[in-house]
């Protein structure tokens, strides 16, 4: 019997216990909210629903906007929980649940693929995974990183359906499917093709006596229950792009870049993420190539690693074609990532297999400087989302004398827009969700937000001057700026400071001459059933994906002799040689 | 396929980033490098001021020990708070004028992002052969330096008291001042429908004014509403006329039945200080062929004027405004150093002016706080 740590999997209440140790206390220290781009953002959809449940009109940015846009179950789960916890704890607490669920998620998916041992060292490297940490602590996309953990839990049960027509696969992992769309559409429209294909080839690998075509069609159905649920449980979202699809111009996005010509988008988006990876990389494809099994995983993360570097290669721009001026491809680095991570846990145990604690060590060291990357980044990168500003005294001005009647503009304000708009009543012209915008002063420039408008040029600058031009038509009376660059700008365009904060660093401007704020006429307000469907059907969904994981056993799976794979294991005379020396 | 599979993944990953990288202009910024037309030279040191790499492209001038490198810097990135430096510039066109073996002149369209708009450069450049590469033979230009001096400020100047520091400025309880829209004139230009005319403050206190415009349609329903935005001076002193434009993008004349003009007007606190002198002015055609009412700024004050922003106001023979341009001035208006200005005017519109009037407004970092 085997007695060495070494040769043993790792138990994966340590590896959870593990995930908790390093990430608990990075997002108590809140993190993700002072630091990251969308972390605020989340936070302030959540508020909404905290206040307005079951109506996804949201009339505090671009004159109102519908919160269908965006599928809504992290943020409602961020609204149920901050009745408690208040809503900053309520998202540290979401996130530190995705967080947790990401090895737990890898190793239930590195277990279709490789042993339990193998399946264990990527649950772990999972931990440290560079890509996560950028993603949770520097980019603040909590519905990635919380949706990606849902498929991967899916998907054992996508193969155990296609492969041995298992009902309660079928259930579980349909249900799972629901839950990650309900919380991230991008992940759904993508993610989850990049990941199901190679798991429905593997399906088809290890058939064993049973039609290939058949393994293809249980596949295509379960495919096709879970897009019908979909359709039902996210109804409104669609509704909402059907109607309003994205035409707006293309908004510049340093993640569709060609990597190679900029060092500093390169280590972003590349070295950050994957971290020691990128050693791996040759080894990845070469042990992915060498293991029948390992195949389709090696080849759909090759497919996904050349997605995510974005404008690099000239692949993703051909295969998305008007998307790909829409898509972020920083997400994309995370599927790749989870895609190799049973690839990379099947060459841990080959090194620690020959190297033992050398190996042991060196690949510790590895995994380290892989998770410490990504924060060294973060303190030294040039980027900078400017979410830790304090702007208490702007929802002080705006909540005070009748000042909400007005609709208002911050410049300069980065990515702390979002926390002005969650604790005022006042309106604003702008916004951080892009695929929302309706407004022509929005979507007929290439640019985000206008209180970022100088970093995107001249297309920004312009859509600012249109936006400041229609001030009388949209109320827009007050003005926050926290950058001496818009100053010119505001001051020539009529508006005159009136008061300023934080030693100067926050300046109000006024113009009288505008009249109070009025309701932007707009068809795409979400209908009282819309509401109702937005507020009960993506929830429900999570509810039954949490029952349904504790009342409906996995055991099933690896009770049944016939759905245990064999894996290529250490040859025993390999072993029997190292003992004898 | 044991090895031939990552091989391959190998090779074709390489080869779709050679692709990307030539169709990212990698191979074109390759043979920049070599300077070898002056065109070349001058893309190379353009594209490196672009990307803030002054060293790089102070080492492209091949007159580098008459050069400062912070006054060439300075041409690049601005002084003295003028609106190059809330600028950056975004992309530049280049062609030759006149090539020989040893020297060239390369025109130069430098395209700026500013805080206020786009903002055009033009450039002609003296490029030198300088052993088997081309470099840029930039101006020498001394900057004009003023003696030590005092410059007594004697101007008018009108504060306001307010009731208190929770007050909105304009909420005064005192009457507006009296201001009157005094011209009017519409005009259907090929993408757009444009107002212009003038307007003026005949009160004895100063005013904050804007313009603004709704047009209606035959039925009386509202077809647009526009503002005069910054084609206007907003704070107009006691008997100051100011031109004002309201532009209405596509939008036809044949649309509208009428106009409701809307002139707002509020007691503000202003300075007459600086007085800005505008001399010199005259219609003449510049190099790119297009007509222009050219001039130049003399700020009589002491004090600097970050960003001149100049507005004219085009009559026809009968006195009547038939076009107002203005223009942003990339310099700062230095005390007592003229200021060269030029803005431009349709070349339709030109053969018909017959008189101009130019007034001055500006913005000062300093007077804002």
């Amino acid at each position: 019997m085997e007695t060495s740590y070494f040769s043993r999997p790792i138990p994966l209440r340590f590896i959870i216990l593990l995930a908790l140790a390093i990430h608990g206390p990075l997002l108590a220290l809140q993190l993700p909210l002072t630091n990251s781009y969308d972390a605020n953002f989340h936070v302030f959809f959540a508020s909404h629903y905290a206040h307005h449940w079951f109506d996804p009109w949201n009339p505090k940015w671009f004159a109102g906007f519908s919160q269908t846009t965006y599928p809504p179950l992290a943020h409602q789960w961020i609204a149920l929980l901050s009745y408690v916890f208040g809503l900053h704890w309520a998202f540290l607490l979401v996130q530190l649940i995705a967080v947790l669920l990401t090895p737990y998620s890898v190793y239930k998916f590195a277990r279709i693929w490789v042993d339990e041992r193998a399946a264990s060292y990527a649950s772990l490297f999972s931990v440290f995974a560079g890509a996560l940490v950028f993603l949770v602590y520097s980019a603040g996309q909590l519905p990635t990183t919380l949706s990606a953990p849902l498929y991967l839990l899916a998907l054992p049960y996508f193969y155990d359906w296609s492969r041995s027509a298992d009902g309660k696969a079928l259930i579980k992992g349909v249900i799972f499917t629901l839950a990650a769309a309900g919380v991230h559409h991008v992940t759904l429209i993508f993610g989850s093709v990049l990941f199901a294909l190679p798991v429905l080839w593997l399906a088809v690998i290890d058939r064993g006596e049973r039609s290939s075509v058949a393994v293809v069609i249980r596949g295509a159905i379960m495919a096709g229950i879970a897009a019908a649920g979909v359709g039902i449980v996210l109804l409104p979202y669609w509704i909402a792009i059907i109607k309003h699809p994205i035409e707006q111009m293309p908004i510049p996005h340093a993640s569709r870049s060609n990597l190679i010509l900029n060092i500093t988008y390169l280590t972003n988006y590349f070295f950050v993420p994957y971290g020691m990876l990128v050693i791996a990389l040759p080894f990845i494809l070469w042990y992915g190539s060498a293991v029948r099994r390992l195949r389709p995983l090696m080849l759909g993360f090759w497919v996904t690693l050349i997605f995510g570097l974005g404008g690099t290669t000239p692949i993703p721009r051909l295969v998305f074609r008007r998307a790909f001026e829409i898509l972020t491809f920083e997400r994309f680095t995370l599927w790749a990532v989870m895609m190799a991570l049973p690839i990379v846990g099947y060459i841990a145990v080959k090194l620690i297999d020959n190297y033992k604690r050398r190996a042991a060590i060196g690949l510790a060291c590895a995994a380290l400087i892989t998770l410490v990357l990504p924060m060294v980044w973060i303190a030294i990168s040039p980027f900078s989302a400017n979410a830790d500003l304090n702007v208490d005294p702007v929802d002080s001005f705006l909540n005070r004398d009748g000042h909400d009647r007005y609709r208002y503009l911050t410049l300069g304000f980065g990515n702390s827009l979002p926390k002005v708009s969650t604790y005022t009543d006042a309106n604003s012209v702008d916004g951080e969700y892009n695929s929302a915008r309706l407004l022509p002063e929005f979507t007929h420039y290439g640019t985000a937000q206008l209180t970022s408008a100088k970093y995107f040029g001249t297309a920004g600058m312009d859509a600012l001057r249109m936006m400041l031009r229609h001030a009388a038509h949209y109320g827009l009376k007050y003005i926050f700026v926290h950058d001496p660059y818009y100053e010119p700008l505001v001051s020539f365009a009529g508006w005159r400071q009136v008061e300023s904060y934080n030693n100067g660093s926050i300046t109000v401007w006024s113009r009288e001459d505008i009249p109070p704020a009025r309701p932007v006429p707009s068809d795409a307000m979400p209908t009282a059933l819309e509401g109702l469907l937005w507020g009960t059907l993506p929830l429900a969904s999570s509810i039954l994906a949490i029952l349904f994981a504790f009342l409906i056993p996995d055991q099933a799976r690896v009770r049944t002799e016939d759905v245990v794979v064999p894996f290529p294991a250490p040859t025993p005379e390999g072993a029997l040689v190292r003992e004898a020396r | 396929m044991k090895r031939g599979l990552p091989i391959l993944l190998g090779v074709v990953t390489v080869i779709l980033i050679v692709i990307a990288w030539f169709q990212s202009g990698g191979a074109e910024a390759h043979e920049l490098q070599a300077a070898t037309t002056p065109d070349q030279a001058v893309r190379l040191m353009l594209s490196q001021v672009k990307a803030h790499n002054f060293d790089a492209a102070y080492a492209r001038l091949a007159n580098r020990d008459d050069v400062d490198k912070n006054a060439f810097i300075r041409e690049f990135d601005g002084s003295n708070g003028s609106l190059l430096t809330y600028a950056s510039m975004e992309s530049f066109d280049v062609w030759g004028l006149k090539t020989n073996e040893q020297d060239a002149t390369v025109r130069a369209k430098l395209h700026y992002s500013t805080a206020v708009g786009p903002l055009d450069d033009i450039r002609d450049l003296k490029v030198q052969h300088t052993g088997d590469t081309w470099k840029v033979l930039w101006p020498v230009s001394k900057a004009p330096k003023l003696p030590p001096q005092v410059i007594p400020v004697n101007y008018l100047r009108w504060d306001v008291i307010s009731r208190g520091a929770s007050d909105d400025w304009g909420v005064q309880n005192v009457d507006s001042p009296q201001v009157r829209v005094v011209s009017m004139n519409a005009i259907q230009r090929p993408d757009s429908v444009v107002l212009v005319g003038e307007v003026v403050n005949e009160d004895s206190v100063p005013a904050y004014v804007n313009v603004g415009a709704t047009l209606l349609d035959p039925s009386g329903a509202e077809l647009a509403q526009e503002s005069s935005f910054d084609k206007i001076s907003h704070i107009l002193l006691p008997k100051q006329v100011s031109p004002y434009r309201i532009d209405f993008p596509n939008m036809r004349m044949e649309k509208i039945k009428s106009v409701r003009m809307d002139t707002k007007a509020l007691l503000v606190p202003a300075s007459a200080d600086p007085v800005i002198e505008v001399n010199q002015q005259k219609l003449e055609t510049d190099a790119l062929g297009k007509k222009v009412l050219s001039g130049q700024l003399l700020n009589q004050s002491g004090s600097v004027v970050n960003i001149p922003h100049v507005i004219a106001a085009f009559y026809d023979s009968n006195g009547k405004v038939i076009w107002v341009s203005d223009g942003y001035m990339a310099q700062a208006l230095l005390p007592q150093i003229p200021l060269p200005f030029a803005v431009d005017l349709p070349p339709d519109v030109a053969k018909n002016v017959q008189t101009y009037r130019v007034v001055v407004n500006h913005y000062d970092s300093t007077s804002q706080s």
